[in-house]
């Protein structure tokens, strides 16, 4: 198993303790396409935020590849952010001032690769998806589909374990929504990418392979959707 | 290190206006110690340069008033310098530390009288040492010799001054070699012009000691004595030796050994030592308000770096979230301080640099007049490179500080907050 999470539980303590998540048990495996599926309130941006060493739990354990990420310092988070994970967000998380190509470039300056090196690797992101005549543009110069393409080539330069992807379609019409599940969708197929997908939209968790419910902090049911019938909104369009 | 400054440059660039007005202080700040510490360099030189022309390790003994009543003698007696006090400080009582003793007896002014010329000098009455420990150049001629001494000659050497106004304003100075010049209501043989000091110092006429002595009729006065010494290294070595001194020519006198009015030491070592001491507390006291000044400057980049963290914190949260470890975010916000302060500083460097010169070229050039005098008020009013390495090090210790808090406080930016703030 690539993620194993084992009685996962999480209180934040706000003035008064809130318990957000009370005892999580979940294992993804290597290629899989997974949705997590809650209404807001439910956790689940806890768990992402846990998921991607963002945050820690303060029981249980949390394995990525066999390797218990638990307590770490600082630096360590950083570090393991940095060579397993991808993230994509809502909102896209560009740096403004930076072009394209400097931004997808960034993960691999905080690994210190050369300036040659990572700026002819960007390239080759951003070519793949289409951006090369985007590349020294900056994100304020670009369409929401655009920019979360450019955000999708810097979670993946790095070669990551997983890619987190948080209501990668938040922002977007319907129309680019469809484009950016169908570029998750190939991705997953053609490079085998682990792909985890926190969202609130059917339509969305509709275009994976496994739909994880989460409800009031402990897992419901997890479905099968190989067949991608899932929801009564997601057979043919992403709902918005 | 090429990657860090591109990310300072750009963010730089994003706030022109901010970081020039931050920038300014920092630069003023730099200019100011760097104008200050130049003009305290200039006095300082000016100091070190009017009394350029003495060997500083002489004394100069005058006679003076007794001040308590001692060997059933009234205070108040009128101490005059004779003969045996020179015997007393050659003698073998103090021949570990002085060296060469002469005396002196200077009178004037007097006319000195060139055909239908005449103008107003002091005769010194000198012993032929006397070049030597005032430093005193010959430009025509010798200096009073031995023989003259002995023989009681009539020789003067002259200032080139006086050879200039005589002649005036020729230079043909060797003119008056070998002629003979009225001074007061005697001829004396010039034997020698020495070049004129444009200083606190008069131009006299020196003439043989031995001379003066006759003239004054008086074979057994000393005006004042002057030796040179060695091995008093220290403040508390000087004043043990100038007691001991004044102990043993005070009973030649017949006045209290720790009588301080009988005898007056001036010792030259001594003093200089106390202007050392006194330039270097001011130039201490300069670099404090220097950098003071700079204080102001510092206080406003670690503002405006504050400023730039509490700007950024979303983009710091992204770069968190990508990999970014909390060092290499204080290093970026540190380094930008650095820059700030440095580039800034330089500038206000340069500028500091370029008004000491123009206070060389102006205010350094001059000297005033006083009592007939030339006094040089300024000279050399510049720093050295010493000083430029000094102000490169406060700077990147000013740039650390300035940054470090913000650097802190952006290091400890948690990323789902940064996030989570759009």
């Amino acid at each position: 198993m690539l993620i194993e999470l084992q009685g996962i539980h999480k209180t934040y303590d706000n003035g008064q303790p809130l318990h957000v998540l009370k005892g999580i048990d979940l294992s993804i495996d290597k290629g899989e396409f997974v949705s997590i599926m809650g209404a807001s309130g439910s956790g689940k941006s806890t768990l992402l935020n846990i998921l991607g060493i963002l945050d820690n739990y303060d029981e249980g354990e949390y394995h990525i590849d066999g390797k218990l990420i638990k307590n770490l310092s600082e630096k360590e988070a950083a570090h393991y952010r940095n060579q397993m994970i991808g993230f994509v967000f809502q909102s896209f998380n560009l740096i403004n001032f930076k072009t394209a190509i400097e931004n997808v470039e960034l993960p691999l300056f905080y690994q210190g690769v050369s300036r040659k090196e990572r700026h002819d690797l960007a390239m080759n992101y951003l070519e793949r998806f289409g951006l090369a005549d985007w590349a020294s543009h900056y994100p304020n110069e670009m369409s929401g589909g655009q920019k979360q393409r450019v955000a999708i080539a810097r979670a993946l330069i790095t070669q990551p374990r997983i890619l987190l992807a948080d209501e990668p379609t938040g922002a977007l019409d319907s129309k680019t929504s469809v484009e950016v599940m169908e570029l998750l969708t190939r991705l997953n197929r053609e490079e085998k990418v682990t792909i985890i997908v926190v969202t609130h939209e059917s339509g969305v968790a509709n275009c994976t392979d496994k739909i994880i419910h989460i409800k009031d902090g402990i897992i419901g049911e997890t479905t099968i959707n190989t067949e991608h019938h899932a929801s009564v909104f997601g057979s043919e369009t992403i709902m918005k | 290190m090429k990657d860090l400054f591109i990310e300072i440059w750009e963010s730089l660039k994003r706030n022109k206006l901010r970081t020039t007005l931050t920038g300014f202080a920092v630069a003023w700040g730099i200019f100011m110690l760097i104008v200050l510490l130049g003009a305290g360099n200039g006095l300082m030189n000016a100091f070190m340069f009017n009394g350029r022309d003495f060997a500083s390790n002489t004394m100069m003994i005058f006679g003076g008033y007794t001040t308590q009543p001692y060997d059933g003698l009234e205070q108040g007696r009128d101490i005059s310098l004779n003969d045996k006090d020179i015997e007393l400080s050659e003698s073998h009582l103090f021949s570990n530390h002085i060296d060469d003793v002469t005396a002196n007896i200077t009178q004037g002014p007097y006319p000195m009288v060139w055909k239908n010329k005449s103008i107003s000098v002091s005769l010194s009455g000198s012993y032929p040492k006397i070049a030597e420990m005032d430093k005193i150049t010959i430009e025509e001629g010798r200096f009073i010799n031995n023989i003259d001494m002995q023989q009681r000659r009539k020789t003067a050497v002259i200032a080139s001054t006086h050879a200039k106004q005589l002649l005036n304003g020729g230079t043909d100075y060797a003119y008056f070699l070998g002629k003979h010049l009225k001074i007061g209501n005697s001829m004396y043989k010039i034997v020698g012009i020495y070049k004129a000091q444009d200083n606190m110092r008069n131009n006299d006429v020196y003439v043989p000691f031995t001379t003066m002595q006759m003239l004054t009729n008086n074979y057994n006065y000393e005006d004042h004595i002057i030796f040179t010494f060695h091995g008093l290294n220290t403040e508390q070595e000087n004043e043990e030796f100038e007691r001991q001194y004044r102990a043993v020519l005070n009973q030649s006198h017949r006045a209290a050994p720790n009588d301080d009015g009988a005898i007056w030491i001036w010792n030259r070592f001594t003093q200089n030592m106390q202007m050392n001491k006194g330039t270097s507390i001011l130039s201490k006291a300069l670099w404090i308000i220097g950098i003071l000044t700079l204080l102001g400057g510092i206080v406003g980049v670690s503002n405006i770096m504050l400023i730039t963290v509490k700007e950024r914190t979303h983009e710091f949260g992204i770069r968190k979230a990508i990999g970014a470890t909390p060092s290499s975010i204080m290093k970026l916000i540190v380094a930008e301080s650095v820059t700030i302060t440095a580039l800034f500083g330089y500038i206000g460097m340069i500028l500091g640099l370029v008004a000491c010169e123009i206070m060389d070229a102006t205010v350094g050039k001059s000297s005033l007049e006083m009592f007939g005098e030339k006094v040089s008020v300024f000279v050399d009013p510049t720093v050295g490179l010493d000083v430029a390495f000094g102000v490169t090090l406060v700077l990147i210790i000013a740039g650390t500080i300035a940054g470090l808090s913000p650097a802190l406080k952006a290091a400890r930016i948690r990323p789902i907050e940064a996030l989570r703030n759009e």
